[in-house]
């Protein structure tokens, strides 16, 4: 065994290393899940143009329709995947639903993210009162469950998508402040960007060589896990009545309305359950496993909050 | 942490429930007395005159920043008021809800640790076999199930297909299976890949392999040296569970019908109850931080090596 | 290691050879305790005093406390509260707590003979005094009595109880049937009024009640009535219609009560469960904000009416096999005028409409008027979950006739507020017509009002008709006998609501349950009073 002819010095406790060539296929695979849905969402209206709020009410519950060409050429808009309980075309439904909840997501990670970071590298560079403040209401704010503070948002702001997206940025910074302040505090300390900054480099050129890459990593993959929680969160709120109002499609809702049918049209419940499952379980694959015991890494390194 | 830090925690989150609870009674559109009349008497009862009673019962005026104060001094004196709705006294609602979701919660927790742990133990002990690539597979599925999802499939199957279990309810035993599992799976699904990530690091250390040649079995090799290292993160991370636990109680309350406090949160949202809303999340937020604080000083006496 | 395993297989066997004889022991024991029950018979339910089985109900409704005003309708539900009158099927008026009653030649004195030998569940006797304090309490609550005339309530003696008005009320005894006026005991109350606990005079008593969620109750063995061949009951509150199905089907609940529509039709085909139905007189209308500019045209509320498609909504939404052809419902008779032209959906006919009320179609599909859009908002809420649903087709309805709508699905305390600060364009929600089994009370309050203040806040907003006003309080006063022309009055009346539109009725409820097969059969009762579970029989 290598290891005894390293010596045997008691190593430290490390995270695990997996086989080199695991890693980066089952990211590779996330990504694509991901990557086509996302393409769904975005092309999906022109490749079979419909409307997602338009009813057929006697069509309930029924099986797809092929999609065909009319004798005058047109492309007859139908429903490829069948339609729900009230006559509307389910493929059309979600992607727009995808797209919804897609943009809510990201649009929460993306603020969280940015927040996060630039207060995580303040904490860090500045260090004393702010850091110690920011600490503080980051560790508070972990404390309060997240589906929570998004219920209360809700209630304080009466736009719900509005509400939904700060309410998740509001939940999702925490986690990026921490990696950032603790990515932050190790590298700003380091030689490499004390030379820099003497040598007159400015705060921007010191972010993008020093810092970012290496918190990329981790910053993604925690991008990704955030948007697993996003989208998980907004679908549980559509679930207790709270999330997106009718008619716009939302996953959650969806879900939560076909589900009484699910005896008549299992087909038609299965469609948004398939979709929501396909698109979470490729962004946990993209995470990888260190995002969510990130929290759990720190503590094998015995870096506790 | 330390205790200090902790206490300030403390102090943070009750500011930050007290400062959102008014923000959301300042910020309720129109007269909350409709609302709370609304709660009370149903669509059917529920007219002007109701909502009238309500507002010259309550006295229900808005004034400024040193009601804020006020609110505040109120929560610091652990007096969190009476329901908008029930006019029963706050903490004796959340006392009874509480006692039911810590139940639930105890029972799921309970359930997760005969799941997790053992199962990643094995699969860390032979790291890349086959029982670890399928808890991989497993883990990564339930994770990425919704748990609301989680719980219909539980109860389709179970209750309904093979009539084993009830669907809903609360009052015997039985009625805790369901729900339990429903949060187990998810947090087991957790605790087995750190366990598992925890196990096969260990059992690539130097020590582990110079307990092995001591003479020392495989078992008493994990007894004695391995299974601290293994509790350590375990432990972390059922402090910060806590938190998931909760967030995943209040939607399998309202499925399974649980009187706990998610289902409770969710009526009280609906019906504007700022009073409760308040008194829950504190409750929430407080429970947390002690929990993380038993966690810091269960942390220290496995591993007294402290902080780096 | 083997060693440990021999070990665990020894005591295995020994804990299964163990388990094996208990298991033995304790079937024997049961059959010899348990015997079949033949009850067949009044005399023979009460001989089964000792019979144990428990009813699991299961509900929607929410406990908030002990009050009348808050769950009192699931107290009276349960039967654990009565009330002086009470009401069959068919909606005629029976004895309840009071047995008989007259009223005064100038209508203005009402006379109530009281039960005699009614014991509360805590002993106490109930007497014209303790009836006349109840009715004291529940009229000084907001509620239906606060609005009936009444000047003062006596005790004549001990049976009598005399209720005097200030004006003729006819309906006065209907009145009384209603939940909020049930006669509790006075030890229930506290010194301002509020009913702390729950004791009734019913044919079942309270045992155990922990809100919100849960109560139990057992038979009253003191019972004025006959005893009920159901002894014990736990009613659980479950507010999701989808878990409400789940528990039927999985026969966890003996009697479920409010089903959805999916799940009636997957129930219908389970043979663990029967269904039964009645039809209620709970209408589900859209209420329209007469003051509105557009709204204020009565062709345009026709064209709203006529744009609708109440068979498609009915049939693929609720699944009943029609819609409601005006707003009361066959089952409430004389309101319910089959002569009456029946509300139907044309298109065509609808854009005309418009077209000639000056709203006329602009490029993005939107009707424009004196450079305004037809663009309005629809409140409704999720507590009865067809609601959004309905709304949602209704939104498209609407917008094939040009007209735009914005959901809003929000707490329904927002309807009534936003009737009385005149924000509301358009709510739609399900009413019961009949709270009180005469609707008398509903239409006045509804539909009548004052020219400053017309309407009510679940009925007509900004639209007032001065005869019709003066017409149902003439009804209220003298009751219901031919007009001079020899027509019914009721129907003259809804026939007013049915040409001006001032509500556009959608939809008739009926009210559904589920009965597993530990109970022989059940009815559900129109008029939502009562579950009925004195009447239930235990299927052998």
């Amino acid at each position: 065994m290598n290891q005894v002819v390293e010596g045997l010095a008691p190593q430290r406790v490390e995270a695990v290393r997996r086989p080199r060539l695991d890693w980066p296929l089952r990211r590779v695979i996330g990504a694509a899940m991901v990557a086509s849905l996302v393409l769904l969402a975005l092309l999906g209206n022109l490749v079979i143009p419909g409307d997602p709020l338009e009813q057929h009410l006697y069509r309930a519950l029924q099986g797809a329709d092929a999609v065909g060409v009319s004798d005058a050429g047109e492309v007859i808009t139908s429903a490829p995947l069948g339609y729900d309980h009230l006559g509307r075309s389910l493929y059309h439904r979600l992607v727009a639903a995808l797209g919804l909840s897609l943009s809510i997501a990201a649009g929460a990670v993306i603020l969280a993210a940015f927040s996060g970071i630039s207060l995580g590298l303040l904490a860090a560079g500045r260090g004393g009162w702010a850091e110690r403040l920011l600490s503080l209401v980051a560790d508070s704010l972990l404390a309060l469950p997240g589906l929570l503070l998004v219920l209360m948002v809700s209630v304080i702001l009466p736009s719900t998508p509005l509400a939904l997206w700060l309410g998740l940025s509001l939940v999702l910074w925490v986690e990026f402040f921490r990696l950032a302040r603790a990515t932050g505090r190790s590298v700003l300390a380091s030689p490499g960007v004390e030379a820099s900054r003497l040598l007159g480099f400015g705060a921007w050129y010191r972010f993008r060589h020093h810092l970012w890459p290496e918190m990329a990593p981790v910053m993604m993959t925690a991008m990704a896990f955030g948007m697993a929680n996003a989208l998980m969160a907004i679908a549980a709120l559509g679930f207790v009545h709270v999330g997106i109002p009718e008619p716009t499609p939302e996953l959650g809702t969806m879900m939560v309305e076909l589900l009484p049918y699910w005896r008549e049209a299992p087909f038609a419940l299965l469609t948004p359950v398939l979709v929501t499952f396909l698109l979470l379980l490729g962004l946990l694959l993209m995470s990888g496993s260190k995002a969510r015991t990130s929290t759990a890494a720190d503590t094998l390194e015995g870096a506790r909050p | 942490m330390n205790l200090p830090s902790r206490l300030l925690q403390l102090l943070m989150v009750v500011l930050m429930v007290g400062g959102a609870s008014y923000l959301m009674m300042q910020s309720l559109p129109g007269d909350a007395a409709w609302r709370i009349a609304a709660g009370r008497y149903g669509y059917d009862a529920l007219d002007a005159a109701a909502a009238a009673s309500v507002r010259a019962e309550l006295g229900l005026e808005a004034q400024g920043g040193l009601h804020f104060l006020y609110w505040l001094g109120d929560i610091l004196r652990l007096e969190l008021g009476t329901s908008l709705i029930s006019g029963e006294s706050v903490w004796v609602e959340i006392r009874h809800q509480l006692g039911n979701s810590l139940s639930l919660a105890g029972a799921a927790l309970g359930i997760s640790l005969l799941i997790g742990p053992p199962l990643g133990l094995l699969a860390g002990l032979r790291a890349g076999g086959w029982l670890d690539r399928s808890l991989l597979a497993v883990c990564s599925l339930l994770r990425a199930t919704p748990q609301f999802l989680l719980a219909l499939v539980l109860i389709l199957l179970i209750s309904v297909e093979m009539g084993l279990l009830p669907a809903a309810g609360h009052g015997e035993p039985q009625h805790f299976i369901l729900p339990a599992m429903t949060l187990a799976l998810g947090l087991a699904a957790v605790s087995a890949r750190l366990v598992r990530d925890a196990m096969a690091a260990v059992t690539q250390t130097a020590f582990h392999d110079f307990a092995r040649w001591k003479g020392l079995s495989n078992a008493q090799t994990f007894w004695r040296h391995g299974l601290r290292h293994v509790a350590l993160p375990l432990v972390t991370y059922l402090g910060l569970q806590f938190v998931t636990l909760v967030e995943g109680v209040v939607v399998i309350e309202s499925i399974f019908g649980w009187p706990g406090i998610g289902h409770a949160l969710v009526h009280a949202i609906f019906s504007r109850d700022v009073p409760m809303v308040q008194g829950t999340a504190l409750v929430l937020g407080v429970g947390f931080v002690l929990i993380n604080l038993l966690v810091d000083l269960l942390g220290r006496q496995l591993d007294p090596r402290g902080v780096k | 290691m083997v060693k440990l395993l021999s070990r665990l297989r020894w005591q295995y066997r020994t804990f299964l050879h163990d388990r094996r004889q208990l298991a033995v022991a304790s079937v024997a024991l049961s059959l010899a305790v348990v015997q079949p029950s033949h009850a067949q018979d009044a005399s023979a339910a009460q001989a089964s005093a000792a019979d144990t089985r428990r009813l699991e109900i299961v509900a929607p409704f929410d406990i908030k406390g002990a009050d009348p005003l808050l769950s009192g309708i699931l107290f009276q539900r349960m039967q654990i509260v009565e009330t002086l009158v009470e009401v069959d099927a068919t909606g005629e008026l029976q004895p309840g707590l009071a047995t008989d009653w007259e009223v005064s030649d100038d209508g203005l004195e009402w006379r109530f003979t009281l039960r005699s030998g009614v014991q509360f569940h805590d002993g106490s006797q109930l007497d014209a005094e303790v009836a006349r304090q109840v009715l004291e309490i529940a009229s000084a609550k907001p509620g239906l009595l606060k609005s009936v005339p009444v000047e003062r309530i006596v005790a004549e003696d001990a049976q009598t109880l005399v209720i005097a008005l200030s004006e003729p009320f006819a309906a006065l005894p209907a009145y009384l049937a209603d939940y909020r006026q049930q006669i509790l005991a006075p030890a229930a109350f506290d010194e301002t009024g509020t009913a702390q606990q729950v004791i009734g005079t019913g044919p079942y008593r309270m045992l155990r009640m922990t809100p919100p969620l849960s109560l139990e109750v057992t038979a009253f063995e003191d019972y004025w009535g006959p005893q009920p061949e159901v002894r014990q009951a736990r009613y659980q509150a479950v507010s999701r219609a989808e878990g409400r199905a789940l528990i039927a089907e999985s026969g966890d609940a003996d009697f479920t009560y409010g089903l959805d529509p999916a799940s009636r039709q997957r129930l219908s085909q389970s043979p663990r469960v029967t269904l039964a139905a009645a039809a209620t007189p709970r209408t589900m209308l859209l209420k329209v904000n007469a003051n509105h500019p557009a709204f204020q045209d009565p062709a345009v509320r026709r064209a709203l009416s006529l744009a609708i498609d109440r068979t498609a909504i009915a049939q693929v939404v609720l699944r009943y096999p029609r819609g409601a052809s005006q707003l009361f419902p066959p089952m409430v008779e004389g309101w319910h005028d089959p002569a009456l032209p029946e509300l139907h959906q044309d298109v065509a006919k609808a854009r005309a409409l418009l077209d000639a009320a000056g709203w006329k179609v602009a490029e993005d599909g939107i009707r424009h008027k004196d450079g305004q859009r037809l663009a309005i908002s629809l409140i409704t809420f999720s507590d009865r979950p067809e609601l959004p649903l309905v709304a949602t087709v209704l939104e498209r309805q609407f917008h094939a006739i040009g007209i735009q709508t914005r959901l809003d699905i929000t707490n329904f305390s927002a309807i009534p507020a936003g009737h009385h600060d005149g924000s509301l364009d358009m709510a739609l929600f399900a009413r019961n017509l009949a709270m009180v089994p005469d609707p008398i009370g509903n239409v006045l309050s509804d539909y009548a009002g004052t020219p400053e203040a017309p309407g009510g806040d679940w009925g007509a907003m900004g639209w007032f008709d001065a005869d019709f006003t003066a017409e149902l309080e003439r009804m209220a006063r003298e009751g219901y006998g031919p007009t001079p022309a020899g027509q019914d009055p009721r129907a003259q009346a809804s026939g007013v609501i049915q040409r001006a539109l001032p509500v556009i009725p959608i939809a008739w409820y009926y009210q559904n349950l589920a009965i597993s097969n530990r109970l022989q059969s059940a009815q559900v009762d129109p008029w939502e009073r009562s579950f009925g579970l004195s009447e239930l029989r235990w299927a052998q």
